[in-house]
């Protein structure tokens, strides 16, 4: 197969196609259990194979793809097709960043392949979860494991040729309740990443057993508690909202196309300019964040990107100054020239689609906070005077250009005086970007530092679904609006 | 193609009964195009033809799923599907209760809403629409983006319990034209619908752009203090928020969860404004129907609100199945909403902008990411976005930055609705997630509510 691919990618050149590659998708697999209320819901698999094509001709990108591959000269012809076209309304040629040809293989570190575990094992995990689940205050209780299982091949006119085989685990329990307002309640538990791994094996039966009973407890303890005050206090992110606060303020914020106006037309742009880089101070001098793909055990390692650029860490913020970005190949050549100087210094190794059936855009890889000099939680609490802790997101608004934002999480501590006083229900706050991070004053040490996943990030026209992560510690803000 | 679908359809009803499987079978194609454009460029042109296929296997009161993405030349690679499936529900946990599988009396066609036409639109054709619409109105600094997606779709169903089946096709066409100010920052957008080719018209879009960027070219955006305002949504906001009303507010499965902000209590009294009727309408082809749901059942115009009366819960069959309630003809991949057309005779923005007013009114034509932040009580949170303005009660209008608007679902659609334009338009809904699902709801071209809080003013774009 990969000898006719390299034999089609070799045609288009020579009918004019300056570059080309493809994703062929030998398989993925998916399966996905939800047992809600005891009952097995959802038991459903899913298989798909196939390959995207995307070919660049003058300047501009076609791109076409199809599970049917018996007539393949069909399809790569589509796709220049479709670059032709799209080479009639050029305003900035494309042009790829240097890379070098790779020949490569990356697979995801697993000691237990998910998809050779037998499903009643699955089941009697989900079923031990349900009863530990079942207590009082629990109205809706909810059991969710999901697997995936990837094997994409990519090979480009540039002669690389790399294999991934990926395996992904996305384990969840919830419960939620009714207070006495008739207002739902929820909380959640999907465990961050620890170890070197990402099979099966990270399905810890004790660390759920304990995670359920504290999820029960503190829903029962929320639905009891009064509502969030509306008020101006500092707010103690637990990695639980931290993660999402730094996915949606920090890691699309910084997306390079996102930047240069790329998703203008739909998922909006950023309040980052190509001036800022090097100058902007993002935040307080605490704040150092980096893109990092090469954590081992977080779906935002990936091994080689899908521009075929390998795994970096970079530095995105560095104590409070904006330093870097999320990028691709096209999208560094594309700024550099557009701010007539040299900021990117080559493809972070951040392009990626959900699916051969889509073209690869930047997206985030482990967009993490480094951790800081501040102590233990124990620690931040002593020193914060009034103050609210929170966790578990709950919702979650932006601006269009990651300007400003509103969140809503599952629970809240307040802190009065460096104690924790009582728990609130119906937390929230918001905030402006750039004045909610030069107002952090402390960030904790290693010891509150965790590796969160998402895998439901959506961008894209069409949309993109992308699983990424976040590691982040323990941080505080001060002067935070809570409880609109 | 439809015969062949029909015929692989009952192929595997056959292979199914011949190894004494009871299943259903979900068949979805798609071939889709998208022109997207950005900076004034097209920066991506795709196409996608997919065929997914779900199999469900029961046993008694089990059941499982297997979906794959195939072709129409892999029947045996379908069968194995079967099999797999097959060996998936004999591992399954029973439910508590009986899930129900459709059992149809008759084979389904509806074909009325596809146009050839318009799902076999050139690239040419693609570009010179985009061209027309922003014809004249790029420079330095306005670049263009958006998109134009169109296509075809195709859902059809069988089962082991009937040989009959169920065949839907329609085409259609979503347009997003964007305008935006590459140093300001600041995007106006215009949107369309089609379900055929005729529908198409770009100079009705360059006109809606044209009179936005007038505004935001000429005048000096300012921060809106924050506080109580009388807001003029317009059909791509009212649509949004519409959207999210049906979500968690309808769903009867949601409500039996603790998920609505409506209950059981409500049906039959007044809780929405006497001027608001919304009526689940698959007689209108606009909003790209089904006439009949998954289960068969024949699906009419069903009445949700009726001058502020609440009037029921819509069910999905599994949800109906757990809860023991009657399926309301819901199990369908969308709704067909229509919101009743209101007495203000006001058709466009710049009757809008001319109409009289005795205080200042905030337009707001677009909600960006919105989600709920307390859905028991309908509270939802948004930002504004594409072309916002602030009608001066002077006559004069002023541009304003983006503003927050933390809201109750209840207060939008409430006794706070000053007025429901006359004119209605369709809005596209449809998500390019996962699998085309073209779906349009008919809304109020503008709808005013009085006394809504703005919660933040952005200083700058």
């Amino acid at each position: 197969m990969q000898k006719q691919l390299q034999a089609q990618i070799e045609r288009l050149k020579q009918a004019g196609a300056t570059y080309a590659d493809v994703r062929w998708y030998p398989v993925e697999e998916t399966s996905e259990l939800v047992m809600w209320n005891g009952n097995l819901k959802n038991a459903a698999a899913s298989r798909q194979s196939g390959l995207g094509i995307r070919v660049l001709y003058r300047g501009a990108w076609g791109f076409s793809a199809s599970s049917d591959l018996s007539n393949l000269s069909a399809l790569f012809d589509q796709a220049l097709s479709n670059a032709r076209i799209a080479a009639q309304r050029v305003s900035f040629p494309v042009r790829l960043a240097e890379k070098d040809a790779i020949q490569a293989s990356f697979n995801s570190p697993n000691r237990i392949d998910p998809f050779g575990v037998p499903l009643t094992d699955k089941i009697a995990f989900m079923q031990t979860m349900d009863e530990k689940l079942n207590r009082p205050g629990v109205m809706q209780r909810i059991c969710a494991l999901t697997f995936v299982r990837k094997q994409i091949v990519f090979i480009d006119s540039e002669g690389s040729e790399i294999e991934k085989n990926i395996i992904e685990v996305f384990p969840e329990i919830q419960v939620m309740g009714v207070d006495p307002d008739g207002v739902s309640q929820v909380r959640k538990f999907s465990p961050s990443r620890m170890g070197t791994t990402r099979g099966w094996e990270t399905v810890d039966m004790q660390m759920f057993s304990e995670n359920a009973d504290r999820i029960v407890r503190e829903l029962n303890e929320v639905m009891a508690a009064e509502s969030c005050p509306k008020e101006d206090r500092s707010v103690i992110l637990l990695p639980g909202i931290m993660f999402l606060q730094t996915h949606e303020t920090i890691g699309h914020a910084l997306e390079l196309d996102r930047i240069l106006g790329y998703e203008l037309a739909f998922a909006g742009g950023s309040f980052v300019t190509l001036d800022d880089f090097g100058k902007l101070r993002y935040g307080s001098p605490k704040l150092t964040a980096r893109a990092d793909a090469t954590l081992t055990n977080s779906p935002g390692s990936f091994g080689y990107d899908d521009d075929g650029v390998p795994a970096q860490n970079n530095l995105l913020i560095d104590k409070g100054i904006l330093v870097g970005a999320i990028t691709g190949r096209q999208m560094v050549e594309e700024a550099n020239a557009k701010a007539r100087k040299q900021i990117f210094d080559g493809s972070s190794g951040a392009n990626r689609a959900t699916a051969f059936y889509r073209v690869p855009i930047e997206r985030m890889t482990n967009i993490n906070i480094d951790p800081g000099e501040d102590g233990t939680l124990d620690d931040i609490v002593r020193n914060t005077e009034r103050g609210i802790i929170l966790d578990g997101e709950k919702s979650w608004s932006i601006g269009s250009n990651r300007e400003q934002f509103h969140f809503a999480t599952e629970i809240g501590w307040l802190v009065d005086d460096g104690k924790v006083t009582r728990v609130v229900k119906n937390s929230t706050y918001r905030g402006e970007t750039l004045k909610f991070y030069n107002s952090l004053s402390a960030v904790g040490d290693q010891s509150t530092w965790e590796v969160r996943y998402v895998d439901n990030c959506g961008k894209g026209q069409p949309n993109q679904i992308m699983q990424l992560g976040h590691g982040v510690p323990v941080c505080r803000f001060d002067n935070v609006r809570i409880g609109e | 193609m439809k015969e062949k679908i029909l015929q692989t359809l009952r192929e595997l009803r056959a292979y199914a009964i011949s190894k004494n499987v009871t299943a259903t079978f979900f068949y979805h194609e798609e071939d889709s195009y998208l022109m997207r454009f950005a900076n004034s460029a097209i920066s991506l042109n795709t196409n996608e033809h997919l065929i997914r296929l779900e199999i469900t296997a029961y046993e008694g009161r089990k059941r499982a799923s297997y979906e794959l993405i195939t072709h129409l030349g892999k029947l045996e690679e379908m069968k194995q599907g079967v099999d797999i499936a097959a060996e998936m529900v004999k591992h399954a946990q029973p439910l508590n209760y009986e899930p129900t599988i459709p059992q149809y009396t008759e084979t389904f066609i509806d074909e009325s809403a596809y146009d050839a036409e318009l799902a076999k639109l050139s690239n040419e054709e693609r570009l010179a629409y985009f061209n027309a619409a922003c014809d004249g109105l790029e420079t330095e600094d306005i670049k263009l983006g958006g998109i134009f997606s169109n296509g075809t779709n195709v859902t059809a169903q069988i089962n082991t319990r009937s040989e009959h089946a169920q065949y839907f096709v329609t085409s259609d066409a979503q347009i997003s034209v964007v305008l935006s100010h590459t140093k300001l920052k600041w995007e106006v957008i215009a949107e369309r619908s089609a379900q055929q080719k005729s529908d198409l018209n770009p100079k009705s879009v360059r006109s809606d752009l044209n009179f936005l960027l007038d505004r935001y070219q000429h005048d000096a955006p300012q921060q809106l203090p924050v506080g109580s305002y009388d807001i003029v949504f317009g059909s791509a906001a009212i649509a949004d928020l519409m959207n999210f009303m049906n979500y968690i507010g309808f769903n009867g499965g949601a409500m039996k969860r603790g998920y609505s902000f409506l209950s059981e209590a409500q049906i039959g009294t007044k809780v929405f404004s006497e001027q608001f009727s919304l009526t689940d309408d698959p007689t209108r082809r606009e909003t790209y129907p089904f006439r009949r749901d998954i289960m068969g059942m024949l699906r009419k115009p069903f009445p949700l609100v009726i001058n502020g009366v609440f009037k029921g819960f819509t069910w999905y069959q599994d949800d109906a199945d757990e809860f023991g309630a009657q399926p309301t003809g819901h199990t369908v991949m969308h709704k067909s909403l229509v919101i009743n057309g209101g007495t203000m005779d006001v058709s466009t923005l710049a009757e809008l902008a001319a109409m009289p007013r005795d205080k200042d009114i905030l337009y707001i034509p677009f909600l960006h990411y919105m989600n709920l932040v307390n859905p028991s009580r309908g509270l939802f949170t948004g930002s504004s976005r594409f072309g916002a303005l602030l009608l001066k009660k002077d006559g004069s209008i002023v541009v304003p930055y983006n503003v927050r608007v933390t809201q109750s679902l209840l207060d939008i659609f409430g006794d706070k609705v000053a007025w429901i334009s006359k004119t209605q338009v369709v809005s596209n809904q449809s998500s390019s997630y996962g699998a085309r699902n073209p779906t349009a709801i008919i809304v109020p071209a503008f709808m005013r509510v009085n006394g809504l809080e703005i919660s933040h003013s952005n200083s700058s774009y």
